[in-house]
């Protein structure tokens, strides 16, 4: 137990003093503000790391240290941070993703006005997913929770001068929020239920762990669904799903946070953290399962018919999530957050890269794109490597976190096999099919002009590519060193052909079909553009689903809240008016006592003095 | 007899009220606050004479009155003599700075 | 209260009050102000009348050489100062008349009624000196003789007042 994890509490304070320097500043300080909030990030990032290197090196006990936050009565309500091996990882990933995107974003952001703002807001994000992942109950988990939330707001309505960036935040913020009250309303179960209301991850590891029977199934049951639905909306899961493309209109650098560190890793951390709970019920388990591979699945088919860059990223992102999902369903924890690892590194890198892509050619469509590899030479050898491990392709980090996910599904649920190895498939095939658009092919007008990005990009992009190369390595089929690391259990080695080979071929056919279409041009641009069978548009529109969640609930509630405001308007403000009226009709009727007459005023002075007398005198005819 | 002067005393006030609250000439509206402080005077003697201990005080009272009344006339009539040149009416109703 | 003896004062207070109030409903009723001066002046005088019932002679007096005469004459010339056509037009305020008409007549009845209802004692013997004049003055220079100096004092200040305010502004 070293100094470093017992000051563990200091990491989130990085970022956190970054913002509020950064906020202090004012937007005129363009290069100071790069410089703080990149330090913010790269300081939470060093002092995680020597947390994790002591932990890789002593693997010591838990470390849980808190105070006394309220005391309500008998009640105390203590608030705190716990390093564990996976909050330690979560950490160091977290603020390293973090911290490349500040390096890129100096680059990427160079010309915006108010980049200022834009760091500032990044140190929060920061902040508050490093507080999230340091929380020791569920309490300030949720404050960290919906600050993330906050900060995902601000970023992806950065350009809230576009109405589409306006509309993608509200949608972000909204959507979110609907899983948000999944996770209070679990939050208040627990509080309801556990013994002496406790609410911090260790009592809940021992309640649920120890099978104590302290909560029924049924509660258990309930509790574990309404965390996965927080973990729905904040993870962007079927079937709130729909901010997470939306979310593409916020600064690319922004979509790499949101998909690789902060956003939606907080969904996946959250189930990680509260996994005794879900262990405890079968019924949860598979649930997520189920609605984790039929998001991969649904996903991966609508991207493969996106145009727009960041889109297929997105929906991309959406897919793999639902992979980590399935993983913890299936029980494997190791699997989930091993490919939220991976996952966090390429795809950081493939938005990185794409944002360098739509940095040099001006555009997000990848049919207006093409030729650029020999162009920007560095962007396409990182992002061919955040391909192939993405489409699982070995040796790439993608392919071993996809196989310990497979693996475990050939030996538990045979059906998530099949969606899980379909969707390899179908990711391997869009993932060739952008890559060849983009960067093969006849260089098209777009990308004629097209340079290299400056190297405060491109290093980036480097270092990412290396990461999503290696980080693979931790965990293979052989050696289960880093499930054993993470979850404290026994080494499990999961060496399963079938998982390997299957994903290998799928990975290998797909990257083949794409090739045969998109490369060879078997099928001709010409023919791709003009005839649109209705599955693709229906694939292109995401499936309906947002024209269905419109139809469904936005315009009832429309309807329902413009009868609200007729009803606003006309009833309640008709009295409020008619009670402003009336006052100001007596108010008028009394200012024209107000003549300046004195002789009006000694009327009305006469006719005073004899009420009153009168009032007086007649009480002696009263009973 | 005491309560017929009352009376007359009450009616020679009442009267002397509405004038002075209806007229428009400020003058006529002087003229009926004397008929009031009359209205008064009649009430101090009566009571000097018919009252529960008779004594000399109400008509010296009623004497002070009549002094003041008298000042009062003259105040009066010299204020609407210095209105009247100001305004060049003495209409009680277009006097309304009390308004503003 | 019919059955009152029609004594001599009774007779007089009749006649007196009769003039009074003719006096002062006309007072309200006449167009022409001068008019309305002179039946002003008949009130002035039958209220004299009723003092001297009173066993007031001097007040009564009083009340003839200064209203019957300087007051009715001051505010004479006050009409011939302000409005050498005087009349009194109608007023077109037909709801603030009728309300004040109302509470004249209901302060009155008002008071009727409290007159009517009290039960006056029976007054002492008051025992009228010889000579009311002489009384008076005797009081006025005895008992009295502060107020009656403070009196003179607001004479004056009235009198210096009035023609300071009457006096021409141009000056």
């Amino acid at each position: 137990m070293d100094k470093w994890t017992q000051t563990a509490w200091l990491i989130p304070l990085f970022p956190l003093t970054a913002f509020l320097i950064l906020t202090a500043l004012g937007r005129s300080y363009r290069r100071a503000g790069v410089i703080i909030g990149s330090l913010g990030s790269l300081g939470a990032f060093a002092y995680s790391l020597f947390i994790l290197v002591d932990r890789l090196a002593n693997s010591p006990l838990d470390y849980n240290k808190s105070f006394e936050w309220l005391a309500i009565g008998s009640y105390s309500l203590r608030i705190g941070f716990e390093i564990t091996n996976l909050t330690s990882l979560m950490l160091s990933v977290v603020a390293f993703i973090s911290f490349l995107v500040q390096l890129y974003s100096a680059g990427y952001m160079k010309n915006d006005e108010r980049i200022t703002v834009f760091y500032g807001y990044v140190s929060l994000f920061t902040f508050s997913m490093l507080g999230l992942v340091l929380s020791d109950n569920l309490l300030s988990l949720y404050i960290f929770w919906e600050l993330v939330g906050v900060c995902s707001f601000l970023l992806i309505g950065f350009w809230f001068t576009l109405p589409k960036a306006r509309a993608a935040a509200k949608k972000a913020f909204i959507v979110t929020r609907i899983g948000d009250v999944g996770l209070l309303l679990a939050i208040l179960l627990l509080f309801w239920y556990m013994p002496e209301h406790a609410l911090d991850f260790t009592t809940i590891q021992s309640v649920f762990d120890g099978q104590s029977g302290a909560i029924t199934n049924g509660i258990t049951t309930l509790i574990a669904l309404l965390i996965f639905v927080g973990a729905i909306g904040k993870s962007g899961q079927f079937p709130l799903h729909v901010w997470l493309p939306d979310a593409m209109e916020g600064p690319t650098p922004i979509s790499a946070l949101i998909h690789a560190a902060t956003m939606v890793a907080a969904g996946v951390f959250l189930i990680a953290r509260t996994f005794d709970i879900f262990q405890d019920s079968a019924a949860a388990m598979e649930t997520i399962a189920y609605v984790g591979g039929f998001t991969a699945i649904f996903a991966a088919t609508v991207a493969l018919a996106q145009n727009d860059l960041k889109r297929i990223l997105a929906y991309s992102t959406v897919s793999q999530l639902g992979y980590m999902m399935m993983a913890l369903g299936l029980g494997s924890l190791t699997g989930g957050i091993f490919h939220l690892i991976t996952h966090a590194f390429f795809k950081a890198l493939l938005f990185l890269g794409a944002g360098s892509v739509i940095h040099a050619v001006h555009t997000q469509n990848i049919n207006e794109m093409g030729g650029l590899s020999s162009k920007m030479r560095v962007t396409t050898w990182t992002f061919a490597i955040g391909a192939l491990a993405l489409s699982g392709i070995p040796p790439f980090s993608g392919f071993w976190s996809k196989d310990v996910i497979l693996a475990v599904a050939w030996d538990t649920n045979p059906l998530l096999f099949v969606i899980g190895l379909a969707t390899a498939f179908i990711t391997a095939l869009y993932m060739s099919r952008l890559f060849i658009l983009v960067f093969r092919g006849r260089p098209s007008a777009a990308s004629a002009g097209a340079n290299e990005s400056p190297a405060v990009m491109t290093l980036p992009l480097i270092v990412l590519a290396v990461f999503a190369a290696a980080s693979g390595f931790i965990e293979t089929p052989w050696n289960g060193w880093f499930g054993k690391w993470l979850t404290d259990g026994p080494e499990e080695v999961h060496a399963s052909g079938v998982a390997i080979v299957g994903s290998v071929a799928v990975g290998l056919l797909g990257l083949y079909i794409g090739w045969l279409v998109y490369g060879k041009k078997r099928l001709s641009l010409a023919a791709r553009q003009e005839k649109k069978p209705w599955f693709v548009n229906m694939l292109e529109r995401g499936w309906y689903i947002d024209e269905l969640y419109i139809a469904l609930f936005v315009k009832p509630l429309k309807l329902l809240s413009s009868m609200l405001l007729a009803f606003d308007t006309h009833v309640v403000g008709g009295v409020v008016r008619f009670a402003g009226a009336a006052v100001s009709t007596a108010g008028r009727t009394a200012a024209r006592l107000q003549n300046g007459q004195a002789q009006t005023y000694g009327l009305a002075a006469i006719i005073g003095f004899v009420i009153i007398v009168v009032a007086i005198v007649g009480r002696r005819f009263l009973p | 007899m005491l309560p017929s002067y009352l009376t007359m005393a009450a009616i020679l006030f009442c009267i002397g009220l509405y004038g002075a609250l209806v007229k428009r000439n400020a003058v006529v509206v002087l003229l009926s606050l004397e008929l009031m402080l009359n209205a008064v005077n009649l009430n101090l003697i009566a009571f000097s004479k018919y009252g529960v201990v008779p004594s000399l005080t109400g008509q010296i009272f009623s004497l002070f009155t009549i002094t003041v009344a008298a000042a009062e006339a003259a105040i009066g009539v010299a204020i609407l003599i210095a209105l009247f040149r100001m305004r060049g009416t003495v209409n009680v109703d277009e006097f309304d700075k009390m308004r503003r | 209260m019919f059955n009152i003896a029609f004594t001599g004062e009774f007779t007089a207070f009749f006649v007196f009050s009769a003039i009074m109030i003719c006096g002062a409903v006309l007072m309200i009723s006449l167009d022409k102000v001068v008019h309305m001066v002179i039946s002003m002046a008949a009130v002035f005088l039958g209220l004299a009348g009723m003092f001297v019932l009173l066993e007031a002679e001097f007040v009564a007096f009083v009340q003839v050489l200064i209203y019957a005469g300087a007051v009715s004459i001051l505010m004479i010339f006050g009409i011939m100062m302000t409005k050498h056509h005087a009349g009194e037009t109608e007023p077109a305020k037909p709801i603030h008349q009728s309300l004040a008409a109302i509470a004249a007549l209901s302060l009155f009845g008002v008071l009727f009624y409290a007159i009517r209802t009290t039960t006056f004692p029976e007054p002492a013997v008051f025992q009228q000196s010889e000579d009311n004049t002489m009384a008076i003055g005797e009081l006025l220079y005895t008992g009295y003789v502060i107020p009656f100096e403070l009196l003179s004092v607001l004479l004056t200040v009235a009198f210096i007042g009035a023609i300071v305010l009457a006096k021409k502004e141009a000056d």
